[in-house]
């Protein structure tokens, strides 16, 4: 068998090269003078050209900087890809055929100004159109979600073109999507067949509140604010009808854990069970006359929700393992993700080396949901 | 003893502040030159496996990150691996916050060429 090829240059296992691996979190940084040819806004093209982008100008509590012996080496641990053929080189190294590209700018949404913010939207789109997508790789549309008018023009704009596969937002602390004026957005995406991609962004739990001024560690950051939010958005939508009235809408929760799903899926159902009544009281389900949801809450989970892997975070035991993947619905919910370049990148090692791992398994893991998904 | 150790590099091959994967008895070694010395490891991260030869291979687009090769050597004296940033001590195999470790091997340097012991 080829995995019992020894070779020291190898970053993982042989038989990773023999199966279909599509990585649903590959970070693409194009230089920003490139981003900024594509603004097509005058205004705020000039203020791009005279303005550093960055994290907004306020105080900022938590850095990763401080948790790591390279110093501000997390974002780009592995490298920087800013043009295809980096991007193909480095998914070859970890034996990802098919990365679904993203261009990464997840500081977009802490941004204050909306026509900086619409401005970025469209040019990392068009970036992606002239760049990314000519090159035979899969990408990730930006989703202005901050303004649901500018989002749905957009994602009429750019969701029917070759290579746009999914919409790419972010959970975190802004509206829930529960929220009722999100109606359009979604829409837009079931009738482009598009999924909602959300992905972690860099606001974090919101500053200047007692939770937010306790945390002092990249742990609790990066290792729990995101799951939570990850856990409140997935139960929002839940909760609120979006998938009674978006039956065909898919979300993905991007780096915002998976572990959680057993959790979720057995405390949702509990909850609801016991206290069905306020469902109505939902404007969206109100207005649908709907006195209880359609399905059990653990069914939107299996049927609507996907999450990604990275970091996988195995336990020791590989019947543990097992254990914890099938109570987490991997075989349906799980799409593989590596995170390249950042620190917290998850080769597929553990599909291969572990015995949690049947060939069905890694095979839904790491291909069939997202094959069936996003229709690739 | 000399007959425990195998040649697998001639000292002038590896560049300071670099790795390099070789073979020996079927175990995948990684040689590291640190400053001028030579230090031997499994090749294999306790992590994760990732493969800790490639520590100092040069990143894509490296000089536009804050560093410009993957992993690298601390003064502890460790090894930086090149996935997550573990950071193993090269005379211990040891990663400190995990507790976790690996083998280390002994090398030495003769008429130029590198030796390790198994
Ligand atoms: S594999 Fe070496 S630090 Fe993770």
């Amino acid at each position: 068998m080829a995995s019992q090829d020894v070779d020291p240059q190898r970053e993982v296992p042989a038989d990773a090269f023999d199966e279909r691996i599509i990585d649903l979190d590959f970070h693409m940084n194009p230089p920003e003078e490139t981003l900024i040819q594509y603004v097509e806004d005058d205004v705020a093209r000039e203020k791009f050209e005279n303005v550093e982008y960055g994290m907004a100008h306020r105080k900022a509590k938590w850095d990763a900087a401080w948790a790591i012996p390279g110093g501000n080496e997390g974002l780009f641990t592995q490298g920087r890809a800013e043009v295809a053929s980096d991007v193909k080189l480095a998914a070859e190294k970890f034996a990802i055929d098919d990365p679904i590209v993203n261009v990464g700018i997840n500081n977009a949404p802490t941004q204050h100004n909306p026509v900086q913010k619409n401005a970025i939207a469209q040019a990392a789109n068009d970036f992606a159109l002239d760049r990314i997508v000519p090159e035979d790789l899969h990408c990730l549309m930006m989703v202005p979600q901050w303004d649901v008018d500018y989002a749905v023009e957009e994602i009429h704009r750019v969701a029917d073109e070759d290579g746009i596969v999914g919409a790419y937002g972010w959970f975190g602390p802004f509206d829930l999507f529960g929220d009722t004026k999100f109606d359009p957005l979604f829409e837009a995406l079931v009738e482009h067949d598009l999924p909602l991609v959300l992905h972690g962004s860099l606001s974090f739990w919101p500053q200047d509140t007692p939770y937010g001024d306790g945390m002092l560690t990249w742990t609790e950051i990066l290792g729990f604010d995101w799951p939570i939010h990850a856990m409140l958005t997935t139960v929002n939508a839940i909760m609120s009808g979006v998938f009674d009235k978006f039956p065909e809408l898919d979300i993905v929760i991007e780096e915002g854990g998976h572990w959680w799903v057993p959790f979720v899926k057995y405390r949702m159902d509990e909850f609801y069970e016991m206290h069905p009544g306020d469902i109505k009281m939902h404007p969206r389900l109100h207005e649908m006359g709907q006195e209880r949801l359609q399905r059990t809450p653990s069914e939107y989970l299996r049927e609507n929700v996907y999450v990604t892997t990275q970091p996988m975070a195995p336990p020791e035991r590989s019947t543990d393992f097992e254990a914890m993947l099938d109570l987490s619905m991997a075989e349906d919910m799980f799409l593989y993700s590596s995170d390249w370049p950042h620190q917290t990148l998850d080769p597929a090692t553990w599909a291969f080396t572990n015995r949690a791992f049947d060939e069905d398994l890694r095979a839904a893991v790491l291909h069939e949901n997202a094959e069936e998904l996003f229709g690739i | 003893m000399t007959e425990d150790y195998t040649r697998v590099a001639a000292a002038d091959e590896l560049e300071p502040g670099n790795g390099m994967g070789v073979v020996v008895d079927g175990i995948e070694v990684a040689l590291f030159n640190v400053d001028g010395e030579f230090h031997a490891m499994s090749n294999r991260c306790p992590h994760q496996r990732a493969p800790l030869c490639k520590v100092g291979e040069k990143k894509i687009n490296g000089e536009k990150c804050w560093n410009e090769n993957r992993g690298g050597f601390t003064d502890q004296p460790a090894v930086t691996c090149p996935w997550h940033l573990w950071e193993i001590g090269l005379e211990t195999g040891e990663h400190e916050a995990s507790g976790k470790k690996i083998g280390v091997f002994d090398v030495k340097v003769e008429d130029g060429d590198v030796l390790v012991a198994i």
